[in-house]
């Protein structure tokens, strides 16, 4: 329990970059959906380091919100996947254009 | 007092109302019966109302308050409030003018019955005039100048809708928007008018204005001669827009484009005398100021002296009836400017009677010789239409100033009095004038009815009027006859001068002494001689044709082209105001072309390509949209650093 | 000391992994890194305290949501294919730079702040009165955050249901129209007196915009087949 804030905190800016960094360069939208979680979790680690900080259990009650939101969104998500794979016939977003105009 | 003022206007706006809303789907070819009842009510309150005033006191009058129109907070410390009240006022010259309005109104509508019979506007028509009578009325009733400026502008409205009645015909469209423009320009001086009352006065109502004249514009007042002036001056401005005076008498000519019924309703009988009723109206303001006075004799008798010479060459039966209504109008200007306000009215008593009569005439003529206008292809009428005949006779005896009959006393009363006023010159004008539109009326007279027919005999068969018609002639012409008689004898102290003297307490016209009987035996004798003369001289050139007319035309082409022409006053304008504001337009619109649209469509194409470029953002691929939505996260944790300002200290320091 | 040690040991191995999900072409071998991701971040959390969210990660995130994704992987036809890996030439070239410039600036922004605000009741001393960290994230859960807490229940139901019916086959979905049509009882008018019957003139404009219609599919077939 030594490291201090700034490190949790740093490390969670990293994790959620990484994530980021995925969700922009990758295609396959699966494991887009991967990064998105990946950012999810970088998030919870900040609300909990931020709510041990200050002594409280609200960041942790965050971060279990936050988890159930995920799992609903990749239940949805990857339903939304699999009827676009259907119906498209690929998972790559760059094939993907049918918001355009 | 009691009263039912309001119900004289009530009862012609309630036809409108019916008509407008009943007539196309319900009434169709009855669609006549809510404006003959509507005009039927009028005319009895109107008659119940001369009854009740006759009773009444100099200066008093019957009052109608109905509702507040405005009332708003005084806009300075020094001023009123700005009140102005619906109110309906009848005194002694309002009383006369709601007999003219409503006895004439209800004549013509029965004509109408006949004259409109299967027209496919017939239930328009019968709308509209109900609708000119309720705002005539209004007009005559209004208690201050600004309720009568509105209703001023809603006869306008009226005549342009009856003027372009047959809105099909390029022609009728461009004669009511003429009447319309010309009439605007009066109006400008009017409404200027109206608020240099306000200004001044601080009122609007009539009774409060003229009260104060006496404190204020009299020595010592705080209102000088100039001020009087000019509210005279722009009031008049609009009379002789709406009355037809030169130089603004170019649209009654052209309204001859409407119904014959509506130029004899409102071209001839009532709207346009509504510039003589304005100024009568003012007496007191035109009492104060001679400058006025004088401008509005000279227009006067411009335009009588301008409208006979015109009406000579014209070859359209309404358009000699235009000029001669023009002319009259002219004279009852003149009278007004001499200071002779009650012979005015008379004369515009009279002259409602017999012009309407004409009119109406001419209207059957041009019933019964389907829908023939000029009168070198009539001729020889009497024998077919003998009732129509007749009438228009005693009609033209009547104008021409016949001894005896309703024209004479009034016209004759005019000419005295401008020559007992101190205007000779004007009076003799008259007098030429005189002997000029005797001369014309018995052109038309024997042109149209007498002699042999110019017209196709084989295809056209005049006939007689229906009853619709002819009646309403007759009801007309024994007024013509004997209303002068009646009312008018003895000169200057008949029963007219009595019942308008209590309104018209005008003292100008006594000022210069009674009129010496002598001088009005004289003038008596002289117009009877040269209406005679004129009618003489009418009976030699088209029954007997010596001197023959076509050739003294020839003889004389430069005038018949100057008076044919109508003294190129149409032409004139044209150059001067539709040439220059068409090249104003012109400019105004090579300027919107030019400039502002081009700074418009400048605008669109910046915008319009700058989108289409803008547009390729819109890629489709989420990709692309995940790449702006960092993007935005790096910009706004960029800003919040900024805007911190002291990141670097916290970091470094 | 210890907890320097195993921070470094968990966060690094977190971040690896991550970075080995972004990297890998196989996303079979994606998913499989970020299990390890999952696993280690909910080490962290242990690190933090939170022994309970530990727990809920692994059973969630490593049990559950990943098994989803493993057979959302196997249901998708798999295009494991070298154009799969990285993306347009510009998203692969301004996603790094961007996440680097977003990174920075969060760093900056932590090491330059003491956002603390004002202290809850949750100190060690108290969290050990209660009897443990899971105790008081109970009590702070069914206290202040009762109603929240029940949404959230709500939120997963209608996710499942989301799922179902996204995840639908097409098939079935028009199965159903047909016999929802069969067993719904119409209140309006019959269908017949709705649509009113065609005169000879939309008949004919009808059949104009058909044509039209072929015409222009015929066009564009050409087109592609050039």
């Amino acid at each position: 329990m030594h490291p201090g804030l700034e490190w949790y905190l740093s490390l969670s800016a990293v994790l959620f970059v990484i994530g980021l960094i995925g969700v922009l360069t990758r295609r396959n939208v699966l494991v887009i959906f991967m990064c998105v979680e990946m950012m999810l979790n970088a998030v919870n680690i900040s609300f909990i380091a931020f709510g041990r900080a200050i002594s409280s259990a609200t960041g942790q009650v965050f971060a279990l919100f936050v988890i159930t939101v995920a799992a609903a969104e990749a239940a949805v998500g990857l339903a939304i996947v699999i009827a676009l794979a259907r119906r498209q016939d690929t998972v790559d977003v760059g094939r993907i254009d049918t918001l355009r105009e | 007092m009691e009263n039912f003022l309001w119900v004289i206007p009530a009862a012609p706006l309630a036809a409108f109302i019916i008509t407008l809303l009943f007539g196309k789907s319900v009434l169709k070819s009855q669609a006549h019966w809510p404006a003959i009842i509507g005009a039927g009510i009028a005319a009895v309150c109107a008659w119940l109302t001369f009854f009740q005033v006759r009773g009444l006191n100099a200066g008093e009058a019957l009052n109608n308050h109905l509702f507040t129109w405005m009332n708003t907070g005084a806009y300075s410390f020094d001023t009123q409030q700005f009140k102005v009240a619906i109110n309906l006022r009848a005194d002694h010259l309002t009383a006369l003018m709601l007999l003219v309005v409503t006895s004439v109104g209800l004549l013509v509508i029965i004509y109408s019955v006949g004259y409109m019979h299967g027209d496919g506007g017939y239930y328009r028509f019968f709308a509209f005039l109900p609708l000119f009578v309720f705002s005539m009325l209004m007009l005559v009733l209004s208690d201050n100048y600004l309720l009568l400026f509105v209703f001023w502008e809603a006869v306008g409205l009226c005549s342009y809708f009856l003027v372009g009645f047959w809105f099909r015909r390029e022609s009728a469209n461009k004669a009511a928007l003429k009447a319309f423009w010309v009439n605007r320009v009066g109006d400008v001086g009017f409404g200027l008018g109206t608020m240099l009352v306000w200004t001044t006065f601080g009122t609007f109502t009539f009774t409060d204005v003229f009260g104060q004249l006496e404190k204020r514009a009299g020595i010592g007042g705080d209102i000088t001669k100039g001020t009087i002036t000019a509210i005279c001056l722009l009031l008049f401005c609009g009379a002789v827009g709406k009355s037809a005076q030169v130089p603004l008498h170019v649209w009654l000519p052209d309204a001859m484009e409407g119904p014959t019924p509506v130029s004899a309703l409102i071209h001839a009988a009532t709207m346009v005398t509504a510039g003589i009723y304005l100024v009568a109206r003012s007496w007191p303001l035109f009492d104060l100021s001679p400058g006025a006075r004088d401008v509005v004799a000279i227009v006067g008798i411009a335009t009588a002296f301008l409208g006979a010479t015109i009406g000579l060459v014209q070859r359209d039966i309404k358009r000699v009836l235009a000029y001669s209504t023009v002319s009259q109008l002219g004279y009852m200007c003149f009278a007004l400017g001499v200071g002779a306000y009650i012979p005015a009215i008379f004369h515009l008593m009279t002259h409602a009677m017999f012009k309407g009569l004409m009119f109406l005439g001419s209207g059957s003529v041009i019933h019964g010789m389907h829908d023939e206008q000029d009168l070198f292809k009539m001729g020889g009428l009497r024998k077919q239409m003998p009732i129509t005949a007749y009438t228009f006779l005693i009609g033209a005896l009547a104008i021409s100033g016949v001894t005896g009959l309703a024209g004479f006393w009034s016209k004759d009363e005019i000419i005295v009095g401008a020559y007992h006023a101190g205007y000779p010159v004007i009076a003799i004008l008259g007098l030429v004038t005189a002997a000029l539109t005797a001369f014309y009326m018995f052109r038309l007279y024997f042109l149209a009815f007498e002699g042999t027919p110019r017209y196709d005999q084989e295809h056209v068969h005049p006939h007689e009027s229906p009853a619709t018609m002819t009646v309403p002639l007759v009801m007309l012409a024994i007024p013509s006859i004997v209303i002068g008689a009646l009312v008018g004898i003895p000169p200057d102290k008949g029963a007219i001068h009595a019942f308008l003297g209590k309104a018209i307490r005008s003292d100008l016209f006594e000022s210069h002494g009674s009129v010496a009987s002598s001088t009005t035996l004289t003038f008596g004798v002289l117009s009877t001689l040269v209406a005679v003369g004129g009618i003489f001289l009418a009976f030699a050139m088209y029954m007997r044709l010596s001197p023959n007319p076509y050739t003294l035309g020839d003889r004389l082409h430069w005038l018949w082209t100057f008076l044919w022409h109508k003294w190129y006053f149409d032409e004139v304008y044209h150059v001067l105001f539709v040439k220059g504001t068409l090249a104003f337009a012109m400019a105004c619109w090579a300027f919107d072309r030019y400039v502002v649209d081009g700074a418009v469509n400048g605008v669109a194409t910046v915008v319009g390509r700058s989108s289409g470029r803008l547009r390729r953002v819109q890629t489709g691929f989420v990709a692309n949209y995940a790449l702006a939505i960092a993007l935005g996260a790096v910009l706004i944790v960029g800003v919040y650093l900024i805007a911190r300002g002291d990141i670097f200290t916290q970091l470094f320091g | 000391m210890s907890g320097d040690i195993f921070f470094a040991i968990f966060g690094g191995l977190a971040a690896l992994t991550s970075l080995l999900v972004v990297l890998q072409r196989n996303p079979t071998h994606s998913a499989l890194f970020l299990v390890m991701s999952f696993l280690n971040v909910a080490c962290i959390y242990v690190l933090l305290g939170a022994e309970f969210v530990a727990v809920t990660q692994i059973i969630v995130y490593t049990g559950a949501v990943l098994v989803l994704f493993l057979f959302a992987i196997m249901l998708v036809r798999m295009e494991d294919l070298p154009e799969m890996y990285g993306g347009h030439p510009v998203q692969r070239f301004v996603g790094p730079i961007l996440g680097l410039a977003l990174f920075l600036e969060i760093l900056a922004v932590i090491l330059s702040t003491v956002p603390l605000g004002a202290a809850g009741p949750f100190t060690p001393e108290n969290i050990t009165a209660l009897g443990g960290n899971t105790q008081a994230l109970g009590r702070s859960l069914y206290g202040d955050f009762l109603v929240p807490f029940e949404i959230s229940s709500l939120v997963l139901l209608v996710g499942a249901i989301g799922a179902i019916v996204l995840a639908r086959p097409d098939y079935t979905a028009s199965r159903d129209r047909e016999i929802g049509s069969l067993f719904t009882i119409s209140l309006g008018h019959p269908q017949e007196s709705t649509i009113a019957t065609p005169s000879v003139y939309t008949v004919r404009r009808d059949e104009q915009l058909i044509l039209h219609a072929e015409e222009e599919t015929e066009t564009a077939g050409e087109a592609i087949k050039r």
